[in-house]
């Protein structure tokens, strides 16, 4: 049981590790700002949110994983609010 | 007073989950303080939020996290494509207010679309990764969703 939920973090994880990849490879491809808006938030609330679902089973008992995916949902609102701002900026200019 | 009241509740559990329940006190009058703020910054509206179709909207989220995130990823990742970004201009059945900033703010964690400022004659530019005429009518189904789950679909 216990080696099955370490390949369970252990993927998950990895899996994460490849979107942030992805997210980071996007910033640097992508052709203008919005874009790599996308990149920045979308690649990279998965990648997060699976690092998340990685770390679950090895959080301690007591408001561990209460606060992992607290993390993945304060990281959601603020981008959901930095984004659009963000790409308001970008538009303008 | 109900909206305060609920808002405290749900604030103070959130710090029992958190803490696993140490510091109650402490955390009655973080939940307090937090409340007050709420309440100046966003007072309650006339919406009442529908629990159904909010809980509907919130466990469909991370199948849309999933979608939005391969799908940047395959466009930065695969060399053989390469994205075709583009504004698509789109008419927000919402009225101007909190429950239109709130979806959009909600649409950028959508697969796909990200709200861009105003347009002309009260419409709203969408930046899409790949821009078709689909997003539109996306973006339109998504606010539908979303209208009901927070009550404004009147």
């Amino acid at each position: 049981m216990s080696l099955l939920l370490d390949a369970f973090s252990l993927v998950a994880i990895l899996l994460g590790l490849v979107f942030f990849v992805a997210g980071t490879a996007g910033l640097l491809r992508f052709p203008d700002a919005a874009s790599r808006l996308h990149a920045l938030t979308k690649a990279d609330h998965l990648g997060l949110g699976l690092i998340v679902l990685g770390l679950l089973p090895r959080a301690d008992a007591v408001g561990g994983p209460a606060r992992l995916v607290a993390v993945w949902l304060l990281v959601l609102v603020s981008s959901a609010a930095a984004g659009p701002l963000l790409a308001r900026l970008a538009r303008r200019r | 007073m109900a909206a305060g009241a609920i808002r405290f509740a749900l604030l103070l559990l959130g710090w029992a989950a958190m803490t696993g329940g140490a510091d109650l006190v402490l955390g009655a009058l973080a939940a307090a303080a937090a409340t007050w703020c709420s309440l100046l910054l966003a007072p309650p509206g006339p919406h009442r939020v529908r629990p159904g179709a909010l809980a509907l909207l919130v466990l469909r989220f991370p199948w849309q996290a999933l979608r939005a995130g391969t799908e940047v990823a395959r466009l930065a990742l695969d060399p053989r494509r390469t994205p075709t970004p583009g504004e698509v201009t789109w008419a927000p059945r919402l009225p101007p207010g909190p429950a239109r900033d709130a979806f959009l703010a909600y649409a950028s964690l959508l697969p796909g679309t990200l709200p861009a400022g105003a347009g002309r004659d009260g419409s709203v530019v969408i930046h899409a990764l790949v821009a078709g005429p689909d997003i539109a009518a996306a973006m339109t189904a998504e606010e539908a969703r979303f209208a009901r789950a927070i009550g404004a679909d009147g």
